[in-house]
């Protein structure tokens, strides 16, 4: 790792304001992706801000939202009454991630931009479109098991790892922000970006913005929501296949659905048009199984993870008969 | 005796090292000490053309970095080497990850950023990756340390050809690696004409010929310290190019250097579980008599050598089988040379106990009850009947520990809520080894014992069971003892490898300590100070400690104050042969799987062991969980990845090469028959500890086509292949 400087920032304006006017710098909470990234030589800062002093660690539940302080670590999150009883599925989405002492550590805003897994980008030495831009992308044709089957392009088929941000994609979520140009508010569907031809841009942000906090909408639906994620082993791992969902019936008539899915795209996966399909239907196998098949269709699998595109319909099934309570 | 063997003894070992007070290799603190990083080569095959340094030495703190043409001019060793070639002595790259420059810096992070800083041109070559895309061109390799890669008893074409029942399948396993928490470490300090390494090593001894022999050295010259391993697995059995390249890089720099390698480097430089197809055929009787076995193997080797690691042992003497034609292929890859790796006929196995499984279902034969008709009693190295093999033992108490009586023979029979539930079961073995042993013994003027041995411990609890096996020779209490090991200064002993530390080393520790007792019973018997004085040796009885005359426990003396008398240190040695066997198991598991989500879980796990006598409960305890639980990494999840282009391995971390957590594991009954096997010198105890695990892989493939119906024989078995 090279080696670089260090500045301890009072608050977020004057976060934001010593990543201006330093080069090659970025903001560090609980480190535990960036400093690996650094190790591996998949990122390299001459300059380190660290922004754990910000007074941006709140949990707060009101009547209209749930609003969560981008310094918030995972842990304090996931165990929150108001989030375990207002939002379970981002709750348990936080447990589903890393290991306990992770989640001691790191924070809400590093969760949402922690990098992809994809051991080429993670390797230094491989080329990789995300790391160095034109240099090639040998996932495509080496091995590409924990990626994408949607989204991708001839660049880049990276997922993005966060279970969180699934669950705040099914949700709705509001990431605000704050940079040399002020305070702005980005909706989480607009917030990752498709890898198209430039996979090194990830997300909406600018530079030298900092998250702030993210805003959940509270409603009926978010109270009945879950969470379910797949992987290769049964902890500290990440997902293979992951659901968020919300679902609110009458009778057995869906009312309103959300639903966002991990590991299978290059961003948070949420698809409108499976929601659609379902909502105003009768909950059954079928319903579910019509859905399911929208969400694939224009999967464009690879040889290593041809396998998601099933597993990740039954998983849909698997979920959406848990809370519609179909047997 | 003072009955201390068989005992579950707790670590004498294990406060130290919670506590951190056990120095592990790359603790030491050497005066004066430069710290290594290795640059690793990027492609898989061809010449370094350039070398450009210049970045790399102006960064802050470098003091040297070397290349092929600083380095001085190595004698290649044979085994424990593992590699056929040293790095750094010309520009031939031979796979990627191949040290190819050598950075010395005042501190780790300036090493590890001047070597990223150094700057390589080559001139690539293709090279062969996949080990399917080769498979045409397997070969039968050269014997492998003196075993044959062929081996043929009757003639199992012709019995193949007139058996009633035939299984003819094919199984895989990926590559995999050891990881040890412990990286591998050395620290190279020159003085005057010797060199001293502390290396995370195995084996002492056997890591001094490879590098006296490096360095043209004698033996003597070098010494080498490695008193604590985290972990080796295998990993740190044979010597390894980083040792010679950093003890090389001290001489040049004229200053001690430390090398760590760093986790992602551990994928490339210490050896791995080489990728494995396995074709088996059986024929049979239909009332299950195995009539033959042919047993065609084929794993990775390199393009420069053809060393076999994965042996089909338990194929040659497992089964009551009169015609066996084993066959040990090799596939040329441009990658590393494989290694042994903990339980290497692990993979072998595998293909074993699931065609085993098959004939069993083919036939409607209890699996358990088709393994009792082969069972084999004859000792294949002998030819004569095995003295105390309890196999059959193991298979009765494991089934009815785990209920097996109670199992609905037919697949996806059992179901539990909204999952299938199966029980498989597998035989387990394992070919441990005898390694020439010595151990020095000396009983100190305070009259405290101290056992000395270059052997290793290696995490499994060497120090306990050899300071319980001297104390209980010497009559003393375990505090009384203290084992020293991992020095070359000290005895010659086993290397820590193949379950032989045991077999090896207890019979020259209970012999030595026996003689020093005798000796001490000599001195008091023959010293007018002693109350004991006069009294037929024969008589002495010594107990914690103190020394009694039989039948008037009034006359009475101890270690300490005969010692304090006698004032001059009694020093024996011990020796002793053995000879290499197998040590026997049965493990039955069930596994639950929710079939809609393929989602499967270990959820019970039974074993029972023969492995002679058991010398420490616990410790023995502590390998079969250690050992399922490698069995069920084996099975559901490990495996390395190496990208088909460039030959890099692309999950070379704990992040993205899964090694089961706690969750993976459920706990595990472990019994053991415990019986004293009369042709082991080791206090009739065997090699055990790579016993465990064997069986693991193949009984959870057995249990999830007992579960649902679905065979599986390429492991790992993830979630695809279960949906």
């Amino acid at each position: 790792m090279r080696a670089f400087g260090y500045t301890v920032a009072g608050s977020p304006v004057e976060a934001v304001r010593i990543a201006a006017r330093t080069a090659n710098s970025t903001f560090v909470a609980g480190g535990t992706d960036l400093l690996n990234l650094m190790r591996d030589g998949a990122e390299t800062h001459d300059h380190l801000i660290d922004v754990n002093q910000l007074d941006i660690g709140e949990v707060a539940v009101d009547r209209r939202r749930l609003r969560v302080g981008a310094l918030a670590r995972m842990r304090h999150v996931a165990e929150h009454p108001g989030v375990r009883r207002e939002f379970p599925v981002l709750s348990e989405a936080l447990l589903a991630s890393a290991s306990p002492q992770v989640r001691n550590m790191a924070s809400i805003g590093g969760n949402l931009l922690q990098r992809t897994r994809c051991g080429y980008f993670r390797d230094s030495a491989s080329p990789c479109n995300k790391r160095v831009p034109g240099s090639g992308c040998p996932a495509i044709t080496g091995h590409n098991r924990g990626h994408a089957i949607l989204g991708g392009s001839d660049h880049c088929i990276a997922t993005q790892p966060s279970d969180l941000a699934v669950a705040l994609t099914a949700l709705d979520a509001t990431v605000h922000l704050i940079g040399p140009g002020g305070a702005r508010a980005v909706p989480i569907a607009d917030f990752y970006l498709l890898p198209g031809s430039t996979p090194d841009r990830e997300t909406a942000m600018r530079p030298d913005e900092l998250i702030t906090w993210v805003d959940v909408p509270r409603t009926a639906l978010a109270g009945q929501s879950r969470y379910l994620k797949l992987r290769d082993r049964a902890t500290f791992e990440f997902a293979v296949v992951s659901v968020a969902a919300a679902l609110r019936t009458r009778g057995r008539v869906v009312q309103d659905v959300r639903l966002a899915f991990g590991g299978v795209g290059t961003r948070p996966w949420r698809d409108t048009r499976v929601e659609a399909a379902l909502r105003g239907l009768p909950l059954t196998g079928q319903a579910i199984a019509e859905a399911g098949r929208l969400l694939v269709r224009d999967a464009e699998p690879y040889e290593e993870n041809r396998f998601k595109v099933e597993l990740v319909q039954r998983a849909l099934v698997s979920i959406l008969s848990d809370l519609g309570g179909l047997r | 005796m003072s009955g201390l063997v068989g005992q579950g003894v707790a670590r004498v070992d294990g406060r130290a090292k919670v506590t951190g007070a056990a120095r592990y290799a790359a603790d030491n603190e050497v005066t004066g000490v430069l710290h290594g990083f290795l640059v690793m080569s990027t492609i898989a095959r061809g010449e370094v053309v350039e070398i450009d340094t210049r970045a790399a030495l102006a960064h802050p703190g470098v003091v040297a970095v070397y290349t092929h043409t600083d380095m001085p001019k190595l004698t290649l060793p044979n085994f424990p080497y593992n590699r056929p070639f040293i790095p750094m002595q010309d520009t031939r790259v031979h796979h990627n990850g191949q040290p190819v420059a050598y950075v010395l810096a005042q501190t780790l992070e300036q090493a590890q950023e001047a070597a990223n800083l150094v700057k390589i041109r080559y001139r690539a070559e293709d090279a062969v990756t996949r080990l399917a895309d080769a498979l045409d061109e397997a070969f039968l390799p050269i014997k492998f340390r003196n075993r044959p890669n062929e081996t043929a008893r009757g003639d199992a074409a012709a019995a193949l050809e007139q058996a009633e029942v035939r299984i003819d399948q094919t199984y895989g396993s990926p590559m995999q690696h050891h990881n040890p928490i412990e990286p591998h470490t050395t620290t190279a300090v020159w003085e005057g004409g010797t060199l001293i390494l502390y290396e995370s090593t195995q084996g002492v001894i056997l890591a001094r010929k490879a590098v006296s022999d490096a360095f043209r050295m004698r033996p003597d010259q070098v010494r080498i310290i490695s008193p604590y391993l985290g972990g080796g697995f295998g990993a740190k059995g044979p010597t390894y190019p980083h040792t010679l390249l950093t003890a090389a890089a001290a001489q040049l720099a004229g200053r001690p250097v430390k090398l760590v390698l760093s986790r992602a480097q551990m994928y490339t430089s210490n050896g791995h579980r080489a990728e494995y197809r396995h074709h088996i055929r059986l024929g049979a009787t239909r009332q299950g008599v195995l009539t033959a076995i042919a047993d065609t193997s084929t794993a990775q080797v390199t393009r420069i050598d053809e060393n076999v690691y994965n042996g089909s042992d338990s194929t040659l003497h497992l089964y009551a089988c009169p015609n066996v034609h084993v066959r040990q292929l090799g596939v040329r890859l441009d990658l590393p040379t494989s290694s042994y790796m903990r339980s290497p006929e692990t993979t072998a196995h595998l293909g074993l106990e699931t065609a085993m499984d098959e004939l069993s279902y083919e036939l409607g034969i209890d699996p358990v009850e088709l393994r009792v008709r082969n069972h084999n009693g004859v000792n294949p190295r002998t030819g004569d009947p095995y003295a105390g093999k309890y196999l059959l033992e193991c298979y009765r108490a494991a089934a009815e520990a785990f209920g097996w009586a109670r199992r609905k023979p037919g697949p996806g029979t059992t179901r539990d809520g909204d999952e299938y539930v199966g029980w498989g079961m597998a035989t387990e073995t394992h070919t441990y080894g005898w390694i020439e042993s010595e151990v020095g013994l000396t009983i100190g003027l305070d009259g405290r014992a101290t056992l000395r041995a270059a052997t290793q411990e290696i995490g499994t609890g060497t120090y306990t069971v050899l300071t319980q096996v001297a104390a209980d020779g010497l009559g003393m209490p375990l505090d009384h003892v203290t084992t020293l090991l991992g020095d070359t200064t000290y005895p010659p002993a086993s290397l820590s490898a193949g379950s032989s530390t045991m077999p090896s080393v207890v019979g020259p520790a209970s012999q030595a300590a026996r003689s020093a007792r005798d000796a001490v019973i000599a001195l008091a018997v023959a010293d007018p100070r002693s109350p004991l004085y006069g009294v037929p040796a024969e008589d002495v009885v010594i107990e914690a400690g103190r020394l009694f005359a039989r039948g008037d426990r009034g006359r009475r003396d101890s270690y300490r104050d005969l010692m304090a008398r006698h004032g001059r240190l009694v020093e024996v040695r011990g020796s002793g042969a053995n000879t290499p066997g197998h040590s026997f198991g049965a493990v039955f598991v069930e596994v639950r799987i929710q079939p809609r989500l393929g989602r499967l879980r270990v959820s019970r796990v039974v074993t029972a062991h023969d492995l002679g006598r058991v010398l420490n409960h616990r410790t023995a305890r502590g390998q079969v969980i250690g050992g399922v639980t490698w069995g069920i990494g084996f099975a559901v999840m490990e495996h390395t990845m190496v990208d088909p282009n460039t030959a890099r391995v692309v999950n070379p971390n704990l992040s993205t090469y899964l090694v089961p957590v706690c969750a993976d594991t459920p706990s595990v009954e472990a019994l053991f028959v415990d019986r004293p096997d009369p042709d082991s010198t080791a206090l009739n105890a065997r090699g055990f500890g790579e016993t465990p695990g064997t069986g693991v892989p193949a009984a959870i493939g057995n249990a999830i086509y007992h579960a649902i119906g679905r065979r599986l024989r390429e492991v790992p078995f993830t979630q695809d292949k279960l949906l």
